[in-house]
């Protein structure tokens, strides 16, 4: 009991330790100009922003680029600071060797570390929670701004203020795989095949050719899309269908006429009598080769949360139409609320400051200010271009594939990824929800990081002598 | 290990530290096999000219630096272990502290790495701003503080946790004479109250007034160790110092010591350690004694160092002897200027006394009674060292 109370204490003096250290790197940053600049910086631009953003004219227009702009400039500045903060903290200690007399204290090298870092992290927690509160406000309140019609309104509220869950058509690759095998023997069989082909080109060749089958059809031709575990946030409420095709052979007004049926596909084989669910049909002329969304009540999935969506092709179109298979075509449900998503998404943004904190403190344990903000700011922009980065190096890496997967790989695994689906303003902008298992995925990948980053740092520090002059 | 119980606050074993150049090969030897000990309960000097070692070795016990070889043992332990780092007291060669923080938020930082409750360290904060003479800044930021206050907060900061050891580095560098005092005097004290200090010093009439033993360094090696008697006492000569006497009167001793077969000098009596301490220095240059700090020009005799060193000022130095009293006055009126700072002074040193701000015709007298500083010093002390010291100094008493 005593023992217990006794290590309890020191659990207790060890958080103090470490809490001294934090409350100190966030006052000395709060009264560091630099904080107070970008603090200002901010407060001035957003509500300027919020007022002369006007996108492409709409009501969801202003929206949507005021929150991408606003997103964007916060969260590039809070990196700015923390790379500047987190870089400067730990170095500037070490260089005007005010860390003699912490280190001299009953305090572990890690301890300091880690209150360094901390301190950081309180910072651009304070700092995000105050922005990012002020850009969902200013979000809210701006169609009242300007005026807004009544349609505009709706149309904000369904394709804006919603977090919306996006279902893409899947390919069952086993059955696609069985299907082209069998083609593929049929061909052997009956001895229509070229000698001299071989078997992996004729596979990719079939293989491609019933992908396109799968989503064109002829005139008077349907295509079917089947979804499962579709779970909207309320019936009452619709389904967005999004999608885009081609024409074999464009028509002269450059519009393809077709019926949309969407609803429980299965029920149709069990007769009138076993419906439960309505299924919707809708005919609509569109535009080829544009993305288009229509609506739909959501009452046509099945309880189960099974939808089919179908397409048929009117024989007086007179041509194929063909659904690309890299422009998806996606069934947008609303799955959330926008706040909820917002919070995701700057849960995100603050992982990410996590990481830069704990890489700038974690690179100042070991170089001075000027090599830590150079390699700190080399990183973050790496980890925009993440995607592009990484293409390349599994590019160039294809030939040296062991020495390659030992050394670069894992340490572009350490690189941020701020860019392609980890750009969390495109999340808002579309009203995509953010998927609990995605928020866990990005941010714990990036907490992963930081600690590992940190406990890089934790060794160099401890083995570090503090007092030998470098130059 | 060694026991906890060591006899020695700090011990050190064939300590050597040696500086390499980016790639590592070795260029500059600080500190040669160094066995020092420095008994519990004592005032320890370490002195010696500029890169002699003094600080290197320093920074080893606290480590700070890694020895290149041998280990020092700092209270029967290791110093970078919490146990022992919570009973030392530092204060480094500069006060080195947190610009943006004000004098208390800085003694609360150093406490809480103590883990002080808020309860203790707002006690002891009180006590220590009172007696550095910064109660009356205590919200005003570091970073305006001159280099003496910053020094008073260093000074403050190292007896947050009441440490069992103080190492001292510099300590007086940039205080004015009162603060030298002040320093010294609370050395004494707290050796009076069974604490060990490790002091580390050019200012050897400073060292020699407060050190039980000293160790001489230079170019890494111990030149000389031991108290301040054995040190500096010529056996071969006896002294015997009286008031001015007549040329008729020194005629009749000197005839009687020849008598005797000795040797008779007048003279009147000059600094001691200070001509023991160039001596060394100067005998370890004569030996060609490597070192990697300053080497200084050492004359034959101080005559001629003197006059060398009036030949470096002028040169350096474009005013002459007859516009440095200019310089003088000038100085005094600065003296008056920082006035506050000193009112803060006076009432540290003067208890109980409610007139706070003192005269401006009083400073020419800086030095204040002597017994009554002695009274709340001693007050202070109490209150930060706690009964423990109280009960040792009855005992002695």
């Amino acid at each position: 009991m005593s023992l217990s109370a006794g290590r309890g204490w020191q659990r207790m003096k060890k958080m103090g330790r470490i809490w001294a250290v934090a409350r100190n790197t966030f006052v000395s940053a709060v009264r560091m100009k630099t904080a107070i600049v970008f603090m200002a910086m901010l407060l001035i631009l957003l509500p300027i922003l919020s007022l002369t953003s006007t996108g492409d004219g709409t009501a969801i227009g202003r929206v949507q680029s005021f929150v991408s702009y606003g997103l964007g400039l916060v969260s590039f500045l809070l990196s700015m600071l923390t790379i500047v903060v987190a870089c400067y903290t730990l170095s500037s200690d070490v260089k005007h060797k005010r860390v003699y007399s912490v280190v001299t204290k009953p305090i572990r090298r890690f301890e300091f570390v880690i209150g360094k870092a901390l301190g950081v992290i309180l910072l651009d927690l304070l700092l995000l929670a105050v922005f990012s509160g002020v850009i969902y406000g200013l979000t809210i309140q701006m169609p009242r701004f300007a005026k807004t019609s009544d349609e505009e309104l709706v149309r904000l509220k369904n394709e804006f203020f919603t977090a919306r869950a996006s279902l893409k058509r899947t390919i069952d690759e086993q059955a696609l795989e069985k299907q082209t095998d069998d083609v593929y023997k049929e061909l052997v069989r009956t001895g229509q095949l070229d000698e001299s082909r071989s078997r992996e080109s004729v596979m990719a060749e079939l293989r491609n050719a019933a992908k396109y089958n799968m989503y064109a059809a002829g005139p008077g031709g349907t295509v079917l899309w089947e979804f499962k575990k579709v779970r909207p946030f309320d019936a009452n409420e619709s389904l967005f269908i999004r999608f885009k095709f081609n024409a074999a052979q464009t028509p002269a007004d450059k519009s393809l006429y077709g019926v949309w049926y969407v609803g429980d596909y299965r029920q149709i084989q069990g007769g009138p009598e076993t419906m439960k669910t309505p299924i919707y049909q809708i005919p609509r002329k569109d535009v080829v080769g544009t993305m288009r969304e229509f609506e739909v009540p959501a009452d046509a999935v099945a309880a189960d949360g099974y939808l089919a969506v179908g397409f048929y092709n009117e024989p007086m179109n007179g041509t194929t139409v063909i659904f690309p298979i890299e422009d998806g075509f996606e069934v947008l449900y609303k799955a959330g609320g926008f706040g909820g998503n917002f919070i995701s998404a700057v849960l995100i943004m603050f992982a990410r400051l996590v990481f830069l904190a704990c890489l700038g403190v974690s690179l100042s344990t070991w170089v001075g200010f000027p090599v830590a903000i150079l390699c700190s700011l080399t990183i973050f922009f790496t980890g925009v271009i993440n995607g592009f980065v990484v293409q390349s190096f599994d590019y160039l890496g294809q030939n040296l594939t062991i020495f390659y997967s030992v050394t670069i790989k894992p340490l572009i695994w350490l690189l941020p990824k701020f860019d392609q689906n980890y750009n969390v303003n495109k999340y808002l902008i579309d009203a995509r929800m953010i998927r609990f298992g995605f928020l866990m995925l990005a941010a714990g990948v990036l907490l992963l990081k930081s600690l590992i980053l940190l406990l890089i740092g934790f060794f160099i520090f401890a083995k570090r002598e503090l007092a030998k002059v470098v130059i | 290990m060694v026991s906890e119980k060591s006899q020695f606050a700090v011990e050190t074993f064939g300590l050597t530290k040696i500086f390499g150049d980016w790639w590592g090969r070795s260029r500059v030897v600080a500190v040669e096999d160094l066995n020092l000990k420095v008994n519990r309960n004592e005032v320890f000097g370490l002195l010696g000219p500029n890169g002699s070692g003094k600080t290197t070795v320093i920074k080893m016990l606290l480590g700070l630096l890694h020895p290149t070889k041998g280990r020092a043992l700092v209270l029967g332990g290791v110093s970078r272990d919490p146990k022992i780092t919570a009973k030392i007291g530092f204060l480094p060669e500069e006060s080195y502290l947190y610009p943006y923080l004000n004098a208390r938020e800085t003694l609360d930082f150093y406490g809480r790495l103590f883990g002080l409750n808020s309860k203790v360290r707002a006690s002891r904060i009180d006590a220590l701003l009172d007696m550095v003479g910064l109660a009356g800044m205590a919200s005003r930021p570091i970073g305006t503080f001159s280099k003496g206050m910053a020094r008073r907060i260093g000074l403050a900061q190292a007896l947050i946790n009441d440490p069992e050891l103080l190492i001292l580095d510099e300590p007086t560098s940039g205080l004015d004479p009162i603060g030298t005092k002040q320093i010294k005097d609370l050395i004494v004290e707290l050796a009076k109250r069974g604490k060990t200090v490790l002091l580390c010093s050019h200012l050897l009439a400073d060292a020699e007034e407060v050190c039980d033993r000293m160790a001489i360094m230079y170019g890494g090696h111990i030149q000389r160790l031991g108290s301040v008697d054995e040190l500096l006492k010529q056996t071969n000569k006896r002294q015997i110092t009286t008031g001015v006497l007549t040329e008729d009167t020194l005629q009749k001793i000197r005839s009687i010591v020849e008598k005797h077969g000795s040797e008779f000098e007048v003279s009147e009596p000059m600094q001691r350690l200070e001509s023991y301490f160039i001596e060394v220095v100067r005998q370890a240059h004569k030996e060609k004694r490597p070192t990697s700090g300053a080497v200084n020009r050492l004359e034959a005799t101080q005559a001629d160092a003197t006059a060398a060193v009036s030949d470096v000022l002028d040169r350096l130095v474009s005013a002459k002897v007859e516009t440095q009293k200019q310089t003088e006055i000038k100085k005094a009126v600065e003296t008056i200027a920082i006035e506050p700072d000193k009112s803060v002074l006076t009432k540290l040193t003067q208890s109980g006394d409610e007139n706070l701000t003192t005269p401006v015709s009083k400073i020419d007298k800086p030095v204040p009674d002597t017994q009554k500083s002695e009274n709340i010093k001693k007050n202070i002390l109490d209150e930060l060292v706690g009964r423990q010291g109280l009960a040792e100094d009855e005992k002695n008493g």
